[in-house]
């Protein structure tokens, strides 16, 4: 009964919310001063791809828990070469079902890739050169359901395996309830001449705590919510709980150690399915996955107890030092400065698949408006986010509701009568906000963080080889030198992958004639080359960004010979020379 | 004969299929089945009745990998999981699961309250290798690893090349070699110690050539992924074997999906090379989470007013935070969680009293079973292999056992004094012990690697104390790390050469022969073969697991039996009443065991209450919590309600058969 009841729910509000985001049709160029639900999103790939069918594929790479596909938007111009011959850029959003607006910026990314192919160079170019592979939701069912359904700006992040949070045997029974319907998860208040809380003076909106001996106003009783399960707490066994950023395979913890990671690794079915995706792409060197919030460009390693190389520190470097001038506010670090994680996708696409991962955290909620603390340089308790501070700070995003969004992010204390509690208020701040811009904010914050995208995905990397110099040693011996460039900032692999044998490290490759010796001219000036000990025909070595790196061989014979570098992600070259 | 009748057996069964048939597929256990014939042998036994197939991976190699459910005429009731050879090279442990098969489908002893799924082979790739023209003994199933990270996957391997169909060693005269012969046995190569005024005169290889000519020997064999090594508890990044992250590989991910569907599965059992029977689960690894000995990271002593520099047991820790936030309800696991105190890496306290206790009585019934544990140590479990996992995240008692250890052959008695062995000693009072003498206690701690500060004068002194038994000190000798000297022979070594040639007419050493070797001219192939060490001739495979594989099915009595014991009515007055019910744990096993408690992986026991009544204290719905064996836990409740109200209580949960109770109130 209670299902029926569910589903009718459901039924009712899937309407209601076609409704709610019905914004106008969807075109291309796709618009950014609205967000678009998993249909719409699905929609949206589905114009670009139909109003660029020569640059574009779209494929589904598996099913969430719910039924609902995963898209990926391949952005691929076949005339300048197959999808697997070129450096790969994966841009994913929206693994967190709730951060949303993840979504957006891939939508954008794809959009600006498309529409300003062959007007803007940098642009051309890019797509010429890379294949990019744009996954704008992850979580599927998890933004269908924070869009549908009554949510926080926190809740529907999980992927919807159920779990029970509780430990009661009961599964996802017990989640906050949207008793006055406005399809926000807002806070409870009662009024309690004991409780622990008042109205601030200035905005009474704001709860602040009464000071010892002080009288109490109100006591705050958490989400709106009522005990589904009959065991005396609220909302305590939510949708999930099952991270899909913990739910990874590289240094997965369970569930015990680290909250919502899933009872084994990549027990998501659409996370397996991303999983196995990336996997059969090999290509794939630079990739983002874009969450919110806090403005932040976040690199592995995500645990302290893990180191990568120096040299792949430089290559991220390329691009986080810049990024941060792109997206002015946020701060560039490893991920473990952040917090310490295990299982996340980072880890994954990092040590695993050997790909520069990069994961943006959309959106500084406090800067969107006037704030004190920016004036005067906080001290003592206000510097660690302390409570007066924290107070000003909502006065101001209240103000910035009431002025600028004309008040949609918050909702006003209203009576409500509550089946246990009696009279109680029900207000405070709505889903769409504190961490989504509003939209009209939205257009600058996907064009910065896309314009990232585009920066790393220039900067993958591209091999050019010459031969430079062909001595004649007598009879048909010849020492031929080669020279190789990478004129971008990202390795032809990270060197976390050449030491962990990730795949075939990067090698030049001389055919054609019989190679006596070869090795790498190890300084030019004094002639001293560093002879590789058997097989000299094959050398194998990546290509460090911006760097030059020089070879020498000795061959017998005559004709035509071969230089072939081969590279799992960056484009192979060749070069000949005839003796 | 057998094997006809076997067939005969077989086709009767093809010919009445269906739920008369009793389970006459009576598999033969006088050889080792091959891979396929392990499959068909399934497939059969899933013909009978209450038995089903499960498919529940592909291989890299195409092969299924199947769970043989028996029990699937019962929906409510616990059930016990079985896998077998996870490394593929144990094809005993494959035999073993299958002889189990057959003992629950002789008998319904074990199956009337309890399902089972037994899994014979979850490695079907590696398990290819024994049946095969030229064994290797490798571990590895065939997914695509290369390992050297050259241009070729898989293209140099080892190869046969004295034709034996065995991959051995090749040992090669260099001036750079590190090995000389043994002066203990000549087959023996120990590395050379240059204190000692000695130089290495050969190099060692494995066998084969170098096929990519690469300069390295059969660095880049055929696959793959060693099932056995590749689940999550502890997986082992640094080793290539495993894959670079768990459940990479099908056959893991298929097994982690299936047991995690199955909440029922309350005690898991491994056949394979490690035996939690017989030696529990090891501890003494640094680095885990110690919840006696807590440190409370900076952000979270500034929030909670404690001292980050301090240590605290987990109760200390408990009451810190409840003073900070009343009202909270913690429990040690989710304070562990929040802190980020990280997993745990040894077995609990707690849950060393039932494997040392159960260890106690598998000795005892090996004993009466007149089976020698005279054998060589079984393997401790592997870091990433499944008995761990099933032990720290399922949080089931995890039982394992390798049906086959190489014995110690009896060596001839030295005149003087003969050698106490640890059996003889664990039984000895201190009184006796201490009047063998000084000479033998020290012989005896000189065979057992007894560290050298521990000499028999110390010993009987400690003994005299009263603080120091014989037992105790056989435990703590098992327990210290065997101290070998690098490259000697080892006791090891030593044990199997004798093994090999006193029981396998010297097969088990492939002794060193001249070969030409393409690039590395004269090279000697030899060493120790393959599975040597695993695998018994044929003909020992039934008996092995006649006399050990019932310990098993007398190991599910252990499984806790939660019951509701009493209920008693109080009856206050004006229609109000206090209801008490005890639950008691009627198993010898705590439910959940202590590691259950921490990781909350077990399924929660649930004692609910339904019927016309209200209640004014307590809830319809009460989690009974951890509850130790032979424990009784009371659950109290204020009802109202009219007379002689009919009242439900149950006692639910994911793993156990639900237990229902009807009684009045007011009646």
């Amino acid at each position: 009964m209670k299902r029926s009841i569910f589903s009718i729910i459901a039924i009712f509000s899937l309407a209601l919310s076609v409704w709610a985001t019905g914004e106008g049709k969807i075109e291309v160029p796709l618009r950014f001063d609205r967000y678009y639900n998993y249909e719409e999103v699905v929609k949206a790939m589905e114009v670009l791809h139909a109003a660029y069918p020569h640059l574009t594929q779209l494929e589904s790479l598996g099913e969430s828990e719910e039924g609902r596909k995963i898209y990926v938007l391949k952005i691929n111009n076949s005339k300048t070469g197959a999808e697997l011959e070129k450096p790969g850029v994966w841009v994913d959003g929206n693994i967190h079902g709730n951060e949303i607006q993840a979504g957006e910026v891939c939508l954008y990314y794809a959009n600006m890739l498309l529409t300003k192919y062959g007007t803007n160079e940098k642009i051309t170019k890019v797509v010429d050169r890379n294949v990019h592979y744009i996954v704008p939701v992850v979580n599927v069912d998890g933004r269908a359901h924070f869009f549908e359904d009554a949510h926080t700006p926190s809740s529907s992040r999980s992927i919807r395996v159920p779990k029970d949070d509780d430990n009661d045997g009961l599964f996802d029974e017990d989640a906050p309830d949207d008793l006055d319907g406005d399809r926000n998860i807002c806070q409870m208040r009662i009024k309690d001449p004991n409780g622990a809380y008042k109205a601030d003076p200035e905005d009474p909106r704001i709860l602040v705590r009464v000071k010892p001996g002080e009288k109490g106003e109100y006591t705050l009783l958490g989400s709106e919510g009522i005990d589904n399960d009959g065991d005396g707490r609220f909302n305590e066994d939510a949708e999930g709980y099952l991270d899909p950023n913990r739910n990874w395979g590289y240094h997965w913890m369970p569930p015990y150690v680290q909250r919502g990671a899933g009872n084994f690794p990549l027990s998501g079915v659409g996370l397996k399915a991303t999983n196995d995706y990336v996997a059969k792409h090999p290509n794939i060197i630079m990739n983002f996955a874009f969450h919110n919030s806090g403005g932040m460009w976040l690199r592995v390693p995500s645990e302290k107890s893990i180191q990568i190389p120096a040299s792949d520190i430089a290559s991220y470097d390329v691009i986080g030092k810049e990024a941060i001038k792109i997206t002015p506010g946020y701060v560039y670090m490893p991920s473990h400065d952040l917090y310490p994680t295990y299982g996340d996708t980072d880890g994954q696409f990092f040590f695993v698949f050997g790909s520069y991962a990069l994961v943006g955290e959309l959106f500084q909620n406090e800067t969107q408006t006037y704030s004190e603390a920016k004036k005067t340089p906080a001290t003592g308790e206000q510097a660690q986010g302390g409570r007066d501070n924290r107070n000003e700070q909502e006065r101001e995003q209240l103000k910035f509701s009431d002025n600028v969004t004309q008040g949609e992010l918050y909702k006003d204390w209203k009576p409500f009568k509550h089946p246990v509690y009696g009279d109680i208020e029900i207000g405070g701040w709505v889903k769409m906000s504190s961490r989504l811009p509003h939209p009209f904010m939205l257009p600058e914050l996907v064009h910065r963080n896309a314009s990232v995208v585009l920066l790393a995905a220039d900067n993958t990397p591209e091999i050019s080889m010459e031969v430079f110099e062909v001595k004649n040693m007598g009879k048909d011996l010849h020492k031929v030198r080669v020279r190789l460039k990478n004129e971008k900032g990202l390795a032809s692999m990270t060197a976390q992958a050449v030491k962990d044998k990730l795949y075939s490290i990067d090698h030049l490759k001389v055919t054609g004639g019989k190679v006596i010796a070869g090795g790498k001219i190890s300084n030019y000036r004094l002639d001293q080359v560093s002879y590789k000990e058997v097989k000299p025909e094959i050398q194998f070595f990546a290509m460090p960004g911006n760097s030059i790196a020089e070879y020498e061989f000795i061959i017998e014979g005559k004709g035509k010979v071969n230089f072939d570098y081969i590279s799992t992600k960056a484009k192979n070259v060749n070069t000949s020379v005839t003796l | 004969m057998h094997k006809k009748l076997f067939y005969l057996l077989l086709s009767v069964c093809l010919l009445y299929p269906g739920r008369h048939l009793t389970a006459q597929t009576a598999a033969s256990f006088e050889k080792y089945h091959t891979p396929s014939e392990v499959q068909q042998l399934l497939t059969q036994l899933s013909g009978l009745a209450n038995t089903k197939l499960h498919q529940i991976a592909v291989s890299p190699g195409r092969a299924s990998v199947s769970v043989l459910e028996i029990g699937t005429n019962l929906d409510d009731a616990p059930a016990v999981f079985v896998g077998a050879n996870f490394e593929g090279n144990v094809p005993l442990a494959t035999e073993g699961a299958l002889y189990l098969a057959q003992m629950l489908l002789d008998s319904t002893q074990y199956t009337q309250n309890l399902k089972w799924y037994i899994m014979p082979q979850p490695n079907p790739d590696a398990s290819k290798d024994y049946f095969a023209v030229i064994k290797t003994g490798a571990a590895t199933n065939l997914y695509p690893v290369n390992n050297d990270a050259d241009e070729a996957t898989g293209e140099d391997g080892p190869e046969d090349l004295n034709g034996d169909g065995l991959i051995t060693q090749m040992r090669v005269k260099d001036p750079e070699g590190e090995y000389v012969v043994s002066s203990n046995d000549p087959r023996i190569l120990e590395k050379a110690d240059a204190n000692i005024g000695e130089r290495g005169i050969y190099k060692l290889y494995t066998e084969g050539i170098d096929n990519d000519k690469d300069g390295a020997y059969n660095e880049d064999g055929t696959g793959g992924i060693n099932v056995g090594i590749a689940f999550p508890h502890l997986f082992p990044y640094n080793n290539a074997e495993a894959g670079r992250y768990s459940g990479e590989t099908p056959e893991v991910y298929g097994i982690l999906r299936f047991i995690f569907d199955r909440p029922e599965i309350a005690m898991v059992y491994t056949l394979g090379t490690s035996n939690f029977c017989l030696v529990p689960p090891k501890g003494g690894r640094k680095g885990g989470a110690n919840l006696q000995s807590i440190r409370i990271p900076g952000r979270y002593a500034r929030m909670l007013n404690a001292d980050p520099s301090k240590t605290y047991t987990m109760d200390e820790v408990m009451a810190i935070i409840k003073e900070q936030m009343p009202g909270a309800e913690l429990t040690p696991s989710m304070v562990a969680g929040m802190l980020g105190l990280g997993a745990a890496v040894n077995p609990l306290e707690e849950d060393l009293v039932f494997y040392n206790a159960l260890s106690d009585d598998y000795k005892e019934y090996l004993k009466s079973k007149n089976f020698s544990t005279e054998t060589l140590d079984p393997t401790p479990a592997k870091d990433g292999s499944f008995e761990l996992w099933a032990y720290y995240h399922l949080g089931v008692p995890s039982f394992s056992m390798n049906l086959f250890s190489v014995p110690k052959i009896k060596e001839e008695k030295a005149e003087k004094g003969d050698v106490l062995s640890t059996d003889e000693v664990e039984k000895m009072s201190s009184e006796d012990f201490i009047a063998v003498g000084q000479e033998k206690i020290n012989g005896f701690l000189k065979a057992n690697n007894a560290p050298e500060k521990l000499n028999a004068e110390r010993i009987i002194k400690m003994m005299e104390g009263g603080d120091f038994t014989p037992k105790q000190m056989v435990e703590m000798l098992k327990k210290s790390p065997k101290k070998e000297k690098e490259g000697k022979p080892s006791e090891k070594d030593k044990t199997l050469l004798a093994y090999s040639d006193k029981e396998l007419g010297g097969k088990g050493f492939v002794n060193w022969s001249k070969v030409d070797h393409p690039t590395l001219g004269e090279v000697e192939v030899g060493g120790f073969a393959p599975y040597i060490e695993t695998t018994p001739k044929a003909e020992l495979i039934d008996s092995l697991a006649k006399t050990q594989l019932p310990w098993l099915l007398q190991l599910t009595r252990q499984i806790p039996k939660i019951a509701i014991e009493s209920e008693k009515i109080t009856d206050l007055g004006a229609g109000i009443y206090k209801l008490e019910i005890v639950v008691a744990n009627n198993g010898k096993l705590p439910y959940p065991i202590s590691i259950g408690v921490r990781n909350s992986q077990p399924a929660p026991v649930v004692l609910i209450l339904a019927g016309e009544i209200e209640l004014l204290e307590g809830k319809k719905r009460t989690p009974i919590g951890p509850i130790g064996a032979n424990q009784v836990k009371k659950f109290t409740w204020l009802v109202k309600a009219d007379r002689n109200q009919k009242v439900t209580a149950s006692l639910e949960s994911a793993v156990f058969t639900d237990v229902v109770k009807q009684f009045n109130i007011g009646g």
